[in-house]
């Protein structure tokens, strides 16, 4: 009995002592007060916020080497209001509770008058409160979840949202590929794709096409074959599958499996190689929405110029949405600066809202007055050979608030 | 339809089965809930791909030495983790279970990293037609295979020398070591039949569904649970009963509509039944000796 209390005892100990490990992390500083814009001297400071390690880094690596670009091209031309442009980096290791403590690091210490990022919605989320309550523009190059914008006059993104490309890809689907009738597939446990799904509903009412048969899976779901049963019950056009790479490579096996020569169509969800990987041939001819694929043939003169600069410093790999709408945000800071002559970030946040019509490397980009993005086109993309092609551009319209 | 979703309930169930076995045939004898046991049939279909990706195995070798090499690891496991503790109190060997069921977690999540793979063709995808009737020969395959495996069991049980010390030592644990049975052995032949048929039961998903992942025995394993306990713990046909009767109620459920309340459905069926039943479907009044 002696031996179990000892035993208990020391087991408390190292619990507690791994508690207190745990929580050790690196605390930010409080920041408060004014930020008056870091341009004294003779640099503007731009943060970049993202991971540069972890599980998100492929993202923040990417979004950052665009911005690097875009500082080197406008030093280059002599700055902006005769100042060099400054990129702040920083890491948060893909970590939630560290991305509060860099933002204010990078708002207290570096004084920068503007950041970007973060990649993903969540951390976006994490930083906008801390930007807005100290002045300082937070430019999102990745968020494109719900609830960004609406967190104050300084937050923005250049982003292609669902919102705007989901509508663009059913009129397409619909009206080029004569869908009329439509299976939609949605993951129940996953944010994105019951967000996803409603819009593509609205857009489908909007085309006429009939929603002939609703299938709910779950993110970790392997068995598909009661759902693939009921779908080709129901003889659609073509399954809209609203969820995630893995789910929807499964998905497409099964229904092969069950002898239904169906293609699929999806957001950027199922952009990921994991999908043939695990579709196999099954994924031959599902298609994909992204806001920007590398597409030198076909791609506006700037894009095309920065995709031959991106290759040029990146043994010929080709550059992807992050490093693009990176080298956007970039970009869109100097113009709204210039514009409002100023580097005080109450100034040009107003400039930036302005922005209209604005050919970006990523697409054109117009603010909506509520500041969330509209960008033109969509590129829909089709797997071909366990490789994604491009299938078609689509023009996009601003969607009626 | 209606067939076509029979079908697919019952493979779907018969993997369940598979599982459930090994928890029930564990139980039955120590009374012990082996919660790794989700994650043996994990490794065996990790095993299973690196069988046909390594050494371009057949579907059948493929099999055996999936199954071969979880009997080693289950008989191993038992022997190193669970037997120095069989004399403690029942909680400490529950959650050493718990413990190595996330060694195993961890320990393929840092070889193959968290993201599914797929398996490796090994079996060719024909679709067979019955009339109106389409299903997939992997589906046969699975039937096929699992009411084997489960035919095998039940002769082993029933008319082998070990499988009467397993049926003793599930009796009167104490009375039958008195009795010149060699314990040990027993519980070891036990952990190693119940890991070769998760193994197969591994192998056979793996193919089925053409993805493996090393958190695949999380739900497998919590719903192998809820099979067992169904058909009553520690009954061998009440675990494939279970299975079938999981595999149907969920795929009918998703027939009928609800497929966003899939996972839930086996929870329901499992407190309805035990509410009823508290023993289960085929397990035994517990009787009180006075």
């Amino acid at each position: 009995m002696k031996k179990h209390k000892v035993a208990l005892v020391l087991l408390s100990v190292l619990l507690m002592i791994a508690l207190v490990a745990g929580c050790g992390g690196k605390t930010g500083t409080s920041g408060g007060g004014e930020n008056k814009g870091g341009a004294s001297g003779d640099t503007i400071k731009i943060g970049f916020m993202g991971a540069l390690t972890g599980n998100e880094a492929s993202y923040g690596i990417e979004t950052l080497k665009g911005m690097k670009m875009a500082a080197g091209d406008l030093n280059k031309e002599g700055g902006v209001l005769g100042k060099k442009i400054e990129i702040v980096e920083s890491d948060h290791g893909s970590k939630q509770t560290e991305a509060a403590a860099v933002v204010q690091k990078m708002i207290s210490k570096d004084r920068v008058v503007a950041i970007v990022g973060d990649p993903t919605t969540g951390k976006t989320k994490l930083a906008a409160p801390i930007c807005q309550q100290n002045k300082v523009v937070l430019l999102s190059a990745g968020a494109v979840g719900p609830g960004v914008v609406e967190l104050g006059d300084y937050i923005f993104r250049d982003t292609l949202l669902d919102a705007v490309a989901a509508p663009a890809v059913t009129d397409y689907l619909v009206n080029k590929l004569g869908w009329k009738k439509v299976a939609i597939v949605t993951s129940a446990n996953n944010d994105y794709s019951v967000g996803l799904t409603k819009i593509f509903e609205e857009a489908l009412a909007k085309h006429n096409a009939q929603i002939v048969d609703r299938e709910s899976i779950q993110d970790g779901d392997q068995d598909f074959s009661a759902q693939v049963t009921r779908i080709k019950q129901a003889r659609p056009d073509g399954i809209i599958f609203t969820g995630y790479y893995t789910e929807g490579g499964l998905f497409m096996k099964e229904v092969r499996k069950q002898g239904l020569d169906l293609k699929m169509a999806g957001g950027d969800g199922l952009l990921s190689p994991v999908l043939w990987k695990l579709g196999g041939d099954a994924v031959e001819g599902s298609m994909v929405y992204t806001g920007f694929a590398a597409d030198p043939a076909n791609a506006a003169p700037q894009t095309r110029e920065f995709i031959e600069k991106y290759q040029a410093a990146n043994e010929n790999k080709l550059p992807d949405m992050f490093s693009a709408q990176g080298y956007d945000a970039v970009m869109l800071l100097a113009r709204a600066m210039k514009e409002a002559n100023s580097t005080d970030p109450s100034k040009f946040k107003d400039a930036l809202a302005k922005t209209r019509d604005y050919p970006g490397v990523s697409g054109t980009l117009t603010f909506l007055p509520n500041r969330e993005p509209v960008k033109s086109p969509v590129y829909l993309l089709e797997v071909k050979n366990q490789q994604f092609s491009i299938k078609a551009a689509l023009p996009t319209e601003a969607p009626k608030a | 339809m209606l067939l076509q979703q029979i079908i697919n309930g019952l493979t779907l169930g018969a993997t369940y089965a598979l599982i459930a076995l090994g928890y029930t045939m564990v139980y039955g004898i120590i009374q012990l809930i082996n919660f790794a046991h989700g994650d043996i049939y994990m490794i065996g279909a990790f095993i299973g791909v690196a069988a046909v990706a390594l050494f371009h195995q057949n579907f059948f070798l493929t099999l055996a030495t999936a199954m071969l090499a979880c009997m080693v690891l289950g008989v191993t496991i038992e022997r190193v983790a669970y037997r120095p503790l069989r004399r403690a109190p029942r909680l400490n060997l529950l959650i050493t279970t718990i413990g190595v069921s996330i060694f195993l977690e961890t320990f393929m999540t840092v070889l193959k990293g968290p993201q599914p793979t797929g398996f490796p063709p090994v079996l060719k995808n024909v679709t067979l037609r019955v009339g109106t009737l389409e299903f997939s020969s992997i589906q046969l395959v699975i039937l096929l295979v699992s009411v084997a495996l489960m035919v095998g069991l039940q002769f082993i049980v029933k008319y082998t020398k070990i499988g009467k010390a397993m049926r003793a030592a599930s009796e009167d644990y104490d009375t039958a070591s008195l009795m010149g049975i060699n314990i040990n052995r027993v519980i070891s032949f036990t952990f190693a039949i119940g890991s070769a048929l998760a193994a197969a039961g591994g192998v056979l998903v793996g193919i089925y569904f053409n993805s493996v992942s090393p958190y695949m025995g999380v739900t497998a394993g919590l719903k192998a649970f809820v099979a067992a306990v169904l058909g009553g713990i520690g009954n061998i046909p009440g675990a494939m009963l279970g299975g079938l009767l999981l595999g149907l109620a969920e795929v009918f459920g998703v027939a009928a509509g609800f497929s966003t309340y899939k996972d839930a459905i086996a929870f329901t069926l499992l407190i309805i039944i035990l509410l009823v039943r508290p023993t289960g479907l085929l397990g035994r009044p517990i009787q009180r000796k006075v």
